[in-house]
Formats: C-alpha cells, structure tokens, sequence
C-alpha cells in the first residue's frame, strides 16, 4: 500500500496505488434541495446506455429516498456498519478525519472492506421507500409533528473517485482512470467478471452483467464529455439540479472554475460520504431542512456550515452564490468557466467563450386574466 | 421387502459411476497412458485402469485477494494421450452445482496449467512469471451449461423475468437480422469486444496464457476442448488440448491444478490451487 493525500480527510491515508491525479478531473455538484424525483436522470441513462440484456436491474443513476431508500438495498447501511467509529477531529483549522478507510480496515487477504450486494438486494429499486411503515386505521391522525418528518432525495452515479475503491479492487488492472479526465471505466474486453469491484465500491456503483458476464458502470457519457457536453442525466435534470465540469485540488482551486468555487471557496457542497476514503467527486449541496446529526454522517462535518451559507445566501445578498446556483441546468454544454457582471451570471467554456448567460432574478411576467389578443380569458388550472 | 429393496438399489449405486470407486491409490506425478483415443466422456471405461493422481489443494494465499479458508482439498487426476492430443480427467468433490451466473454468484471451475515450454527451469506454479508463461485451459460449469442447451436468455437465469422492452426487440429492426443484432450488440460491449464470458459459445472450455498472478490473457491459440458431468458428489470434467511442444518419455513437464467452489464465493484469485507436478508419458 502506498500513502497517497486525501484532502477531504484532511490527511495521508493508505491506497493501493500511489498518488497520481488526473490532470482534469470530472466532478459535478448535484443540489440535493432541488430534486424532485422525477428519475429522468435514471430513465436518461437507462435508454442510452443500460438497455441490453443482462442490464433489466442496473441503474448507473438512481435517485433514493432517504433515509429508508436505497439502490442496492441497505448499500451505505452495511458498510457503515462495518466500519469503525468514523470520528473526526474538529479542534484545528480543518477538521481531519481519525476513523479508518475502507482501505485501511481491509481484512488480511483483501484489497479493500467491503461487501456485495445479492440480486434481491437490486430488486426493488425505490419499492416502498416513501410508503407508511403500517396501516391507518380509520379516523386516524396525527397531532403533533413526527420526529422524523423530513426525508430528501439523493440522485447518485459513480462518483469518478480519486481513489476508486472499484480499481482497487481489480487484481488484474481491469479499471483504469483516464489521465486526461479523471473518469473511472471498467475495460470490457478484460473483464473477467470476478466481480471484485461490486464488492470494493463502498457507493455500489459497479454492477455485474450476468449475460455478457463483466461488471460494467456509469461512464460520465465520455463521448459527450470529449465534445464539451454534459452527461445524459445532467442535461435531462428537470430539477435542474446538477452541473458537470472539472475539479482541482483546494490548493489549486480556482473561484472562475464553478464547481472549484462551490466546494472550495463557498464550501457549499460536499462529498457523500467522504470517510470511506475515495474522495468521491460528485459534491452535493446538503437538504436545509433535515437535521444534520444525520446528514454530517453522510457528508462529513462541514454540513452545518454549508446549510448555513445556502440558507443565508440571498439574506446575505450573495449574488454570487444565488447566481451560479441559477446556471445549473441552463446550457447543455460544459460550462468551466464562469462570472457574474451585474445582473447577469455567464457561463464559459474553458477557452472563455460564453455558452450562455442568466439573469441574476428572473423578471416577473404578469399574465392579465383576460387575453385581448384572442378576446378570451384565461384561468389557471387549480 | 422395502429394506432389502433399498439395500439393492444402494448395491447397485455404488457399483456405478465414478463418484463410488475403491480406495485411491494415488500416483506421486500424472501418468499420461499413451496410445488410447481420446474421448470427452468421464464416465468412458478408457479411464478405469488409468492411474490417478491426487491433487493436493492449497490456498492461494499470494496475492490479494486470497482465499482465506480451504475448501476443495483434493482432485483426482487421470490423463491419456493418442500421440496428438491428451485428455484430463478431473473429479472433485462439491456438494453445490453453481452454473447460473448473477450477483454475488459464482462458478464452479477447474483449470489446468503447464509451463508454455519444457526447461528445467519452472515458471512459478502461481500463474507463471515475467518471461516463463504458462498455458491454462479453464474449464467452467456455466459455460458448459450453455454448451448443453441453455438459453441466451435472461428467462435462462430468472425464469419469472418479464423484460418489456429491448431496442433490438424494436419493430422497425424486426425483418433485418443484422440491425437486431447490431442493436444488441451496442448494449453488450464485452461481446462486442470478443470478450465472451457469458452468452453463446461452442466450447465449456478457455485457452489463456499468463505471466504471472493478474496477466491472465486469452491464449494465442482455441485448442481445448471439454466437457463436464456432475457425479453424485461433485464434478467429472475431461479437458483435451494437444500435447504439449516437446512433451515426450524422454522429457517430462511439469502440471499444475486449480479448482474453484462456486458456493464458497471463490472466483478469479480465490481458488484453491497446487504447486507443480510431474508430467510423465508413460
Ligand atoms: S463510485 Fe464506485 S465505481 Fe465509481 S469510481 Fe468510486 S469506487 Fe469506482
């Protein structure tokens, strides 16, 4: 085992290979605040690339409800479980992570701790997960407020990871990162379908094909992302939730750069759950309305903070937080680059061309009941 | 009349099949009978005065992943030549037959390895090393299963599976052959790389070379063949291949034996294997 830096531990920890960075890395910031769940994003990247034989129950992005969702059943619970007290340490200028990796907890024998999921557990994706545990009874209701009476939805993909847990896994280098982009792939011709990487990738983000016999996953659409566009899920968002684009480390975080300023500048959105070790690169802006001893767990300790800053954003008159946030989901094409000039929030490519640009509040149209035009009036629908 | 029924049909049970035979007395190499045909059968009677050796199976326990607890703790070896070709025949015992391939399943298999050229200077038992590959023919019970009639299907593995909808399934696609299977084909990059672990096939059986425990390669040449039988207690699966280059009375190589339980999840690295042993023609 090497050691290798993992920034969102704030420290050194063990891997399998020794440290070498991509030299662009994919990532993306999903606001988890504006899901609604809708699974274009899964439907999206269902019909473009898992729609063969062999691939029924694979979905390279589902969305989940938590906190009783999941896709494989129970897939954060279990490692979660395995692994241990998961404590941070808060006191200094960073907090810095002292619980074990699923790289260092490996059992002797093992690459890396994990586990893999059975077919059940990929039956049911999202079966029940927003149901009432039990019956009503007539006339029942509720007077108070439940105690857990928030639940949010969490969209996830493979997470490109810095330190994939999948490629670790591999004893025959079957995975490769790509130097120029960072992104994850599983090389199909030579696979040999030991299915190591299901059991490594902590997010269960590798799935295996029993027809063509390989393990296969979510490939950022790198054939888009090689013409400057956006992955299927991300342009299909109705929510708008998600931007795609690129990552430095935070010593090299650059504020032009949208997703380098949402993460290391406004420290909005965070990594899922960054103590397994991989530094995962899908950030994510926290749910504000669910209590965060849960959602710190899930994405590290700086979820307070983050929460706050989202909140307080337009309070605080933060045109630049509130306006890029605006840019998500507003041009199909990667946006790099990006600024605000008075009003308006451009969005660039990395030679500094604008792609598009959005108006810091949208205009307020009022729509008069009565259409003179066609002598007829109106009514919305209830 | 029942209990003397029974003791007849146990009579009869263990007179047959080859899971029942006497006592083992084991060989210290692989004897290779010369002059016989060749046959794919395990329960052919070519194979009853053949000597066997017992393989003894050791963990791998090299490189990660290992396997960590023993399983499969000998097979039984036998092995004839005609003078072109030489067949194996390999029996073990696993109470589980694991052929339907799935998450977190695994397939019962067998392997055989011989150093890709006679020198006294071995490669390494454990899958050869840099600049001393050795030859594997891999032999695994899903594909035999395929071989023997079962369906390219996801019904095949799920019978209760009721797909909707597959773009080749499409009606435009529906008199043009080449579109389905292009259609599909786009879905199935492994098989459009020729990679075919799972789906059709011909052969149960899979010619690799390697360098060394990660380098497993398809092998320059598809000249194994095989089949394999469950017995009653385990597997009886015969591999031909032909004989290796320079094999002879006079200049003996070196075998080696590897063995994967579906049901103990092993897989890949997780195998219980054997160190070297003679190859004697005899
Ligand atoms: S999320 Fe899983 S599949 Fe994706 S790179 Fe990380 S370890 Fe690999």
């Amino acid at each position: 085992m090497a050691r290798v830096y993992n920034w969102q531990l704030g420290r050194e920890m063990s891997y399998w290979y020794p440290e070498s960075r991509a030299s662009k890395q994919f990532a993306a910031v999903f606001d988890i605040n504006k899901c609604i769940a809708c699974q274009t994003c899964t439907l999206a990247c269902k019909t473009t690339w898992t729609s063969g034989k062999g691939q029924e129950y694979m979905l390279w992005n589902n969305v989940e409800s938590k906190p009783y969702g999941f896709y494989p059943l129970a897939w954060d619970l279990k490692l979660l479980e395995m692994l241990d007290g998961q404590k941070w340490n808060e006191g200094g200028e960073k907090p810095v992570y002292e619980g074990s990796t699923i790289f260092e907890s490996a059992p002797a024998g093992e690459r890396v701790m994990g586990w893999r999921p059975e077919d059940e557990d990929y039956a049911y994706p999202n079966v029940g997960e927003d149901d009432c545990a039990g019956g009503v009874d007539g006339g029942a209701n509720i007077f108070e407020t439940h105690d857990m009476a928030w639940f949010y939805y969490l969209a996830r993909i493979c997470n490109h990871c810095t330190y994939p847990g999948c490629l670790a896994s591999c004893p025959r280098g079957s995975i490769y990162k790509r130097p120029e982009d960072g992104i994850v792939l599983v090389d199909q011709g030579r696979c040999r379908g030991y299915q190591e990487c299901v059991r490594g990738c902590p997010y269960k983000k590798v799935f295996f094909n029993m027809m063509t016999g390989t393990s296969e996953k979510c490939i950022a659409c790198y054939p888009k992302m090689e013409q400057g566009i956006q992955p299927q899920c991300f342009v299909n968002c109705i929510g708008k939730i998600r931007m795609a684009g690129f990552i430095n480390p935070p010593d090299k975080a650059n504020p032009e750069n949208p997703i380098d300023y949402l993460v290391h500048v406004k420290k909005v959105a965070l990594p899922l759950f960054p103590q397994f070790g991989l530094e995962p690169n899908v950030y994510y802006i926290p749910p504000i309305h669910v209590p965060t001893s849960f959602t710190k767990q899930m994405f590290g300790p700086g979820v307070d903070a983050a929460v706050k800053t989202y909140r307080e954003a337009a309070a605080n008159k933060d045109d630049d937080l509130t306006g890029l946030l605006g840019l998500f989901g507003s041009s199909e094409m990667l946006m790099e680059r990006w600024k605000r000039v008075g009003d308006k929030i451009i969005g660039l490519d990395a030679a500094g061309k604008q792609i598009v640009d959005v108006p810091l509040k949208e205009p307020v149209v009022e729509r008069p009941a009565f259409d003179k035009l066609y002598q007829i009036t109106r009514t919305n629908c209830p | 009349m029942k209990s003397t029924l029974l003791i007849a049909l146990i009579a009869v049970m263990i007179g047959a099949g080859p899971a029942c035979r006497r006592a083992i007395v084991s060989t210290p190499d692989v004897q290779v009978v010369s002059g016989q045909t060749i046959t794919l059968d395990a329960n052919a009677s070519v194979w009853n005065p053949v000597p066997v050796h017992l393989s003894k199976q050791i963990q791998q326990d090299l490189v990660e992943p290992r396997l960590m607890e023993a399983s499969t703790q000998e097979v039984q070896i036998q092995a004839i030549s005609d003078g072109n070709l030489i067949a194996f025949r390999i029996e073990w015992l696993d109470d589980t037959q694991d052929d339907l391939p799935g998450p977190a399943r695994f397939m019962d298999g067998v392997a055989v390895q011989l150093p890709a050229k006679i020198d006294p200077n071995v490669p390494a038992p454990q899958m050869g090393e840099t600049g001393k590959s050795v030859e594997i023919s891999y032999w695994r019970a899903d594909w035999q299963a395929v071989v023997d009639g079962r369906a390219d299907d996801i019904t095949s593995i799920y019978p209760n599976a009721k797909p909707d909808h597959y773009p080749f399934n499409a009606k435009p696609l529906e008199n043009n052959p080449d579109a389905q299977a292009q259609a599909a084909q786009r879905y199935s990059p492994a098989r459009a790389l020729g990679n075919g672990r799972e789906g059709p096939r011909t052969e149960p059986v899979e010619d690799l070379i390697a360098e060394g425990p990660g380098t497993l390669a398809p092998g320059p040449n598809a000249f194994s063949k095989g089949k394999g039988v469950r017995t009653r207690t385990g597997w009886a699966v015969v591999i031909t291949r032909p004989l290796p280059a320079g094999f002879s009375k006079e200049s003996p190589s070196q075998i080696a034996f590897a063995v994967w339980q579906g049901s103990h999840d092993e897989t890949g690295a997780r195998k219980m294997r054997s160190g070297w042993v003679n190859l004697l023609m005899k």
